[in-house]
């Protein structure tokens, strides 16, 4: 096995792909080399299956559509905006309560 | 002027009602969104990833990102082109977490992952042969690598796409692909 043509390896794999000629460095040899010539060919239909992989589909797990729904589900509840405005108030009203509970309490002792 | 009666026109149509809808808040629209395109986003999740498992987290919050930025959505791309773009982005900031917070490499995961392809359809003798060696290489490149011929060669970014979705330059993007490609035909050659 040639060294040449394990230098070439990258560019013919590349040519394969693009479909362009192999990068000049390496041209002449690649033209007259039959290794490299039946790597081209080796590239050339894996470059033609990489891109049929783009019309295959994996089956998405049976319950994606589900986990996406269900933690849509805090989200869509209240506007995100309102969130944090929403949880001080709470917070503040059980204060109050708390509060107003503990003086009551007071009193009536 | 599209023909009416064109099937594609019409599931077009019916798609962008369904945007239209979602935009609006209606969830049941969205989940028929959700069901048409999930094999589609998993499918690219998976290829990023190569984790079945991790493919599946990066489909769901994906999917999750798609709904809050819906209603940005203009319509300027096709819905797929838009939501491969966000489960991508979704890849990198899963990795990213991954590299923070765990004490296994990400690239691990390249080992305990499933070869690809056992639950598909058959397609006869040679190029079945081919296609599952091919599988399983890509599943066995470095993460890197494996991102830039998973976007430029099965769907087809161009490398200025694939540079600024990954943060690099595009002479950067080139080179890993160059790697890349030499990697996957030398393994290739190797396990024929």
């Amino acid at each position: 096995m040639s060294v040449v043509c394990e230098l070439a390896a990258p560019f013919v794999a590349n040519s394969a792909v693009d479909g362009g000629p192999v990068a000049r460095p390496f041209r002449a040899h690649a033209v007259s080399c039959l290794k490299c010539q039946a790597r081209h060919a080796a590239m050339t239909r894996t470059a033609r299956e990489l891109a049929a992989l783009q019309d295959e589909r994996l089956a998405a797990p049976a319950d994606l559509e589900w986990r996406v729904m269900s933690s849509l589900e805090g989200d869509l509840a209240l506007p995100r905006t309102w969130r944090r405005p929403l949880a001080w108030s709470a917070a503040a009203v059980s204060m109050a309560a708390a509060i107003l509970i503990w003086r009551l309490r007071l009193k009536t002792s | 002027m599209g023909n009416p009666a064109d099937p594609s026109q019409v599931e077009r149509e019916k798609e962008r009602e369904l945007i239209t809808r979602a935009q609006t808040g209606d969830r049941a629209a969205f989940a028929a969104l959700v069901r048409a395109n999930q094999d589609e986003v998993y499918t690219l999740a998976r290829r990023l990833v190569g984790d079945p498992h991790l493919a599946s987290d990066v489909a769901q919050e994906a999917l999750i990102r798609a709904w809050q930025a819906l209603p940005k959505f203009r319509g300027d791309a096709k819905l797929s082109t838009w939501l491969h773009r966000i489960t991508v982005n979704t890849a990198w900031t899963h990795k990213q977490r991954a590299r923070r917070h765990r004490s296994t490499p990400i690239d691990d995961y390249r080992e305990v992952a499933a070869p690809m392809g056992a639950d598909h359809p058959e397609v006869a003798g040679e190029t079945l042969e081919l296609r599952g060696r091919l599988r399983a290489v890509l599943d066995r490149l470095p993460d890197s690598q494996r991102e830039v011929v998973v976007l430029k060669d099965i769907y087809g970014w161009s490398h200025a796409e694939i540079a600024e979705s990954m943060g690099i330059s595009i002479t950067a993007a080139k080179v890993r692909l160059h790697r890349a490609r030499a990697r996957l035909a030398k393994d290739l050659e190797e396990t024929a």
